[in-house]
């Protein structure tokens, strides 16, 4: 690669140019394998990172005990990852949704324990008011044009300030053990297992439907064997999840509550008409509005899920302290964003996944799980997911194929 | 030894997953000798410049490339740049707030002592270059965006000059030059020639190659198909081996009925959003009949973007009109609403406007009418998949698969597709603003077809277009519109020429009329 010319036609000199070209193409052909198969790699990221952890914790970390604190740590982030994702692909941002989270949990506190209000109307009244909070994001980036890191760097103060406001700066306690349920409790083996089998079963299905589809429509249908084998890998995922944690107590609430998200969001955004036109807004936007679609109240629908998401976790959270602080969720946005980007969403817009930014949240939940097992101390705790940040984006960028 | 050639590619293969973009091609530029490159959008021409610049680097394509009989394996764009293989590609690429100057010596610029810019060299040099190249009426100190694009053009091929340029590659270097522009332009290639820089000249306006290739050397599908001298070649013979086949008639005119007046535009107005002062388009009124084709010419910036726009909802800006749909006012404050009414438009600017290059072909094409694809709020894929492969069929829309993203697929095949999907809603009106540029002729020629198709079953036609024989070898009437005013409204009859058109183009109308 050196030098620009070399006096060619001898035998050494061509033999020596065809392997150059083989190498290059090496690499080509695995920097696009590395871009086609970015989640598989992820997964493979975390088994290495938990075999890590493992080794250095003399297996304290691979417990179902802790893998199950783990997941539970995990799930507010994930509730909160799986809004900004589409924040993120319509090419948007949302920093208000920490401070949203720490405004909705006070609220769901000040509900419960001042008002008494039950459950079943706490949780939709505040979800409600959190989806409101987020129309009133989506009005003024949609409608009236400023740019959503300025609209939501403005509510990252002031809805930390309302919240302040609201609480007098202090933690509301006690809430009742209902709401606290909401964190603490568990799915019970045999629901466990029927769920385990329920989303393996329609993993097969879609695989099947996928498989004659494809074949219907003339595109290449991948041998049989492998999507077996990708099935039976899955089933093996699924099992082993299920058994762990039940293991443990059984499924905990919050990550079944991410689990649905989880299949609720992958159905929207491939199988609905919003779902598809956030990926075109992000992916261009006037090309969408010249469409003839109205571009305006997909973003205000965008801002209006997230403020939803934001608000579920804040419930989850205030369950999850068994009160609501006025601190709660300082830096969330940033978590949130982080599991995104590392799950392989696009900062550009067009392109990512729910799927991809919980992983992202699990992988930046097992870094601090598995640092504080360690005793590192927080600040090291934060250069280290800093730099895994870095990296991820980096490996994205170099591997991805140029046009 | 030395080759009679100063470059010659033998057998250049290049795929992008899978689907060849290029299959064995051959190309030999003697020194001082200016190819011409021909060959329609798609053919490979632009993937074979690039592959011989390096954007493509050593190892990602197959092939051979010999320069001055060595073999040349570069990995980067500099390191062509080193032997003197400069390209200048169609999008400009200077950098409009910098000076002539710096632009020119841009990553290169002269140092005096300590590193800093030795600013005085550099305007001296910058201006002897130009003077050389008989550019001396340039300001060599000035921003380069005080001056217009054909004069932009110059000051590129001066700065790949300064580079030493030993053999220079010019893609589409014309395409948005005036006459005066391009004549320059040419002139400066021939003066090159005559001082031993060789040149490869791509462009799909064949007088140009006509005027200044040696040689020409055609591509087709990523084929070679064959080179020839110039002087034993006709612009009919290059036409022939650039499509495969014979394209004696352009233009595929069909007989159609015309029926009642179905469209009217009454009084269309749009300000200058940034100067409220200046009419963009001048209370223009036209009306269109059932199954009608209405051409719309007039000079680049004459404001006929600006009143489709406003026709189609999509002006951003202040303007006043009323819009009839069968003798009905009807509202189109944004295009959701003229869509949901029967107007589609299909936008000037494919890129930007017109594609989501993310998106698959398929997904393209469905987006305008996803509604329609539910069942209990889900999209059925298996109806979506069906019209999406019908619009592929209808439009002959070359794609490996529907799910492929459409950024793939060549200019041509993405304009049919962008067509299609303004198609979908089912329009009583289309829109198409310059449905053909950047489009290559057989493409060229299946639009046409498909317009005429449509305007059989009833559909009517805004076409607007910036080719004379375009508007006048398609269109039943044609409007001609100059700085914002209605110029002219003629039935596209025998009487009808260009010149005509041209004239009514450049003479204001008179107020009191």
């Amino acid at each position: 690669m050196t030098e620009t010319t070399s006096i060619a036609p001898g035998p050494d000199a061509i033999a020596a140019a065809q392997g150059e070209r083989r190498r290059t193409l090496k690499l080509e052909h695995f920097k696009g394998a590395f871009a086609r198969y970015k989640i598989l790699a992820l997964v493979v990221a975390i088994a290495i990172i938990w075999a890590l952890f493992t080794e250095l914790t003399q297996g304290d970390f691979l417990t179902a005990r802790n893998l199950s604190n783990l997941l539970r740590q995990m799930a507010i982030n994930g509730m909160v990852a799986s809004g900004m994702v589409f924040v993120i692909i319509s090419g948007e941002i949302d920093l208000s949704v920490g401070s949203l989270l720490g405004l909705t949990g006070g609220l769901a506190a000040i509900f419960d324990v001042t008002y008494h209000l039950p459950l079943f109307v706490n949780i939709p009244l505040v979800m409600l008011l959190g989806a409101l909070v987020g129309a009133f994001n989506g009005y003024w980036v949609a409608f009236l044009r400023v740019p959503s890191f300025i609209v939501t760097l403005a509510g990252f103060l002031a809805f930390r300030g309302v919240v302040l406001g609201l609480t007098g700066g202090v933690t509301i306690a006690p809430v009742s053990s209902a709401l606290i349920a909401v964190s603490q409790s568990y799915l019970p083996d045999v629901a466990g297992y029927a769920l385990g089998v329920l989303v393996f079963a329609a993993l097969a299905v879609s695989a099947l439907r996928s498989r004659t589809k494809r074949a219907e429509y003339g595109l290449p249908v991948p041998p049989l064997g492998v999507d077996l084998g990708k099935l039976a890998v899955a089933a093996v995922v699924i099992a082993g999840f299920f058994a762990i944690l039940d293991a443990y107590r059984g499924v905990p609430l919050p990550v079944l509550i991410v689990l649905v998200l989880l299949g609720l969001f992958t159905v929207m955004a491939r199988r609905t008409v919003f779902g598809r036109r956030i990926y075109a807004v992000g992916g261009n936007l006037e090309a969408t509005r010249l469409s003839g679609v109205n571009v305006q109240v997909v973003k205000l629908l965008v801002f209006m899920l997230m403020g939803a998401m934001a608000a579920l976790a804040g419930i989850a959270t205030t369950a999850r302290l068994a009160a609501g602080s006025p601190s709660a969720g300082t830096g969330q946005e940033l978590d949130a964003i982080a599991a995104c980007i590392i799950g392989g969403t696009s900062m550009r817009g067009g392109a990512g996944t729910v799927f991809g930014a919980l992983i992202g949240a699990l992988i930046i939940a097992t870094l601090d799980n598995g640092m504080s097992m360690l005793g590192v101390d927080t600040f090291w705790q934060m250069i280290v997911k800093g730099l895994i940040l870095l990296l991820a984006v980096w490996l994205d960028v170099a591997t991805s194929t140029r046009r | 030894m030395m080759s009679e050639y100063l470059l010659e590619m033998r057998g250049i293969t290049k795929d992008f997953s899978g689907v060849k973009a290029l299959d064995g091609i051959d190309l030999r530029v003697r020194p001082g000798e200016c190819v011409g490159l021909c060959g329609e959008n798609g053919a490979g021409k632009s993937t074979m410049m690039k592959v011989l610049s390096a954007v493509y680097p050593y190892g990602t394509w197959g092939g051979t490339i010999l320069w001055e009989g060595r073999e040349l394996r570069c990995a980067s764009i500099r390191e062509s740049e080193d032997v003197g293989i400069v390209i200048i590609h169609q999008e400009l690429m200077l950098i409009p707030q910098l000076s002539v100057a710096e632009n020119i010596f841009l990553g290169r610029e002269p140092r005096a002592l300590g590193g800093l810019i030795d600013f005085d060299r550099m305007i001296i040099e910058a201006s002897k270059l130009l003077a050389g190249l008989r550019m001396g009426h340039i300001n060599v100190a000035m921003p380069v965006s005080n001056y217009a694009g054909g004069e932009q053009q110059l000051i590129e091929i001066a700065k790949a000059l300064s580079k030493n340029a030993r053999l220079l590659i010019l893609d589409e270097p014309t395409s948005s030059l005036t006459k005066s522009e391009t004549a320059i332009l040419l002139r400066l290639v021939q003066d090159l020639k005559a001082r031993g820089t060789a040149c490869v000249y791509i462009s799909h306006k064949l007088e140009e190659i006509e005027e200044i290739a040696d040689t020409v050397t055609v591509i087709r599908d990523g084929r070679y198909i064959g080179d020839a001298p110039m002087r034993d070649m006709t612009t009919g013979d290059i036409i022939r081996m650039m499509v495969g086949r014979d394209m004696s008639n352009l233009f595929p005119r069909e007989e159609h009925p015309i029926g009642e007046v179905v469209f009217e535009a009454i009084g269309i107005t749009c300000l200058d959003p940034e100067n409220r002062e200046r009419r963009r388009v001048d209370n223009v009124s036209f009306s269109l009949r059932k199954g009608e084709i209405l051409g719309v010419a007039g000079l680049v910036g004459a404001g006929r973007t600006e009143m489709v726009s406003a026709l189609f909802g999509a002006y951003r800006g202040p303007h006043s009109g009323e819009v009839r749909l069968d003798g009905k006012r009807i509202s189109v404050r944004t295009p959701q609403e003229a869509v949901r009414q029967g107007l589609c438009m299909v936008p000037e600017d494919r890129k930007a406007h017109g594609i989501v290059p993310g998106l698959g072909v398929g997904y393209n094409i469905t987006l305008s009418v996803l509604g329609d694809f539910t069942t209990a709020g889900l999209i059925d894929e298996n109806r979506e998949f069906s019209v999406i492969g019908e619009a592929i069929r209808r439009l002959r829309i070359k794609t490996a698969s529907p799910v492929l993203p459409i950024s793939n697929l060549s200019g041509g095949n993405q304009q049919k597709a962008v067509i299609s999907k303004m198609l979908e809603p089912r329009p009583r009106v289309l829109i198409l603003d310059e449905p053909t540029r950047g489009v290559d002729v057989g493409a060229k020629y299946e639009i046409y077809r498909l317009m005429f198709a449509l305007v059989r079953d009833g559909m009517s036609i805004i076409m607007v277009s910036s080719e004379l024989p375009e508007v006048m070898g398609i269109s039943d009437r044609v409007l001609v519109i100059g700085e914002g005013e209605l110029r002219g409204d003629f039935i596209n009859d025998d009487t009808l020429t260009q010149e005509r058109i041209l004239t009514a183009a450049i003479t204001p109308t008179r107020r009191a009329a």
